[in-house]
């Protein structure tokens, strides 16, 4: 019979500490050592990622890998010839085009994607080196190539923390290229994003390209901009009965191996 | 035992900040906890804790409470049953793995993660008591 110790004083002395911290933190006490400490820790995670990364590209197709960017490219092509045709037909009505303004942004490395099993399932969130400093703000949308990867949640001065689109909290207004059908971009987890809430009456097509609509988007950058690709409709779920249709989507992007991002800090 | 404890929270506090949301730095403070039943783990567990939070994005405070809890209820639970047993940590393992994650929001395939953790978990057990009765 193993001796019993006084355990119950060290419970309720650090029991005691957590609950200070945690309330010191919760009103805002601690950012500047939150900061400061986030700092110091991040190139270990810079580190354990960048190896975890490598260890993970070893494995992977090449031949898969060029496939992959060239569809990239071929869709981002497809999307300006839209946009030339959209131009053609405004010029011709005599609608006034505005230019698009320039949109700066931020390079960032990825140097963590927590996800359940490494490399088998996708991760919810990403964690970037760059912070408040650099100009990130919550809100702040995240791209790769024209690709949306997902809004910034929380900030700290050198560090911020992106929560991915197909995070089960993502959502945001989506259209179609081709038919322009509008809808609700859903993130499903585990790298899944379903487009909800589209009316019946307008058309949704497998491998049709699925954009940002917009949101409301401020001088710093916050908000997600319009035509940012999320992904393509792989499968269709419509019945007469239901109010509304909607859509499996499938996001051109492997999180779990994205090195580098661009945060969108003002457009 | 302090050093080896110290070196695995290390590891399982940095592959837990960047590459997995299996909760190591939990499952090696109540593995610990069950072989040795040391109170110097209450320290550990308030230290890695925020140091898990800090590198999260959490809210600091949070792991490093839920932790406390936990130790704190095997250590009860010891005049009622045997912890030093597979079956305990098992059990243990499943439930803090799954309070812990739904805490934390990671609520896809829930089940799944605790079931896992939970034999990762007594995977980590056997290890650490065939270490302790060498050492």
């Amino acid at each position: 019979m193993p001796k019993r110790n006084n355990f119950l004083v060290y419970f309720l002395i650090f029991l005691f500490l957590s609950l200070v911290v945690f309330t010191a933190s919760k009103i805002g006490l601690l950012k500047p050592v939150d900061s400061l400490a986030k700092g110091i820790l991040s190139p270990f995670q810079s580190l354990t990622y960048g190896v975890y990364s490598k260890i993970t590209d070893f494995g992977s197709d090449s031949k898969l890998q060029v496939l992959r960017a060239q569809n990239t490219e071929l869709t981002q092509k497809l999307i300006n010839q839209n946009k030339l045709a959209d131009d053609n037909k405004a010029l011709r009505d005599q609608f006034q085009i505005e230019n698009p303004k320039s949109t700066n942004l931020v390079e960032a490395q990825v140097i963590g994607a927590p996800g359940f099993l490494p490399g088998i399932s996708a991760p919810e969130t990403l964690v970037l080196d760059r912070g408040e400093n650099d100009g990130i703000k919550v809100g702040q949308a995240v791209i790769y190539e024209d690709n949306l990867v997902g809004k910034v949640v929380k900030t700290s001065a050198f560090l911020s923390n992106v929560m991915l689109v197909t995070n089960v909290a993502s959502s945001l207004t989506v259209k179609t290229l081709s038919t322009q059908a509008l809808g609700v971009a859903k993130g499903q987890g585990g790298g899944g994003i379903i487009m909800d809430d589209v009316v019946l009456s307008d058309t949704l097509q497998k491998q049709d390209t699925v954009l940002t609509k917009g949101d409301v988007v401020d001088t710093n950058g916050i908000g997600v901009p319009p035509d940012l690709i999320v992904g393509e409709v792989t499968s269709i779920s419509k019945f007469p009965s239901d109010l509304f249709q909607k859509a499996s989507v499938n996001s051109k992007l492997d999180f779990g191996k994205l090195s580098k991002v661009f945060v969108i800090v003002n457009n | 035992m302090k050093f080896l404890a110290v070196l695995l929270l290390s590891i399982a506090l940095i592959l837990e900040a960047s590459i997995t949301t299996i909760p190591f730095v939990l499952l090696i403070l109540l593995v610990f906890m069950a072989a040795s039943r040391a109170n110097w783990l209450f320290i550990l567990a308030f230290v890695f804790g925020i140091l898990l939070d800090l590198m999260g994005f959490k809210t600091l405070g949070i792991s490093s409470t839920f932790f406390i809890i936990v130790l704190f209820l095997i250590l009860l639970y010891q005049s009622k049953f045997e912890i030093a047993t597979g079956v305990f940590i098992l059990a243990v393992s499943f439930l803090s793995s799954f309070g812990y994650l739904f805490l934390l929001g990671y609520h896809q395939n829930l089940f799944l993660q605790a079931a896992l953790s939970s034999i990762i978990g007594l995977i980590m057990f056997k290890l650490v008591l065939r270490v302790n009765i060498k050492g």
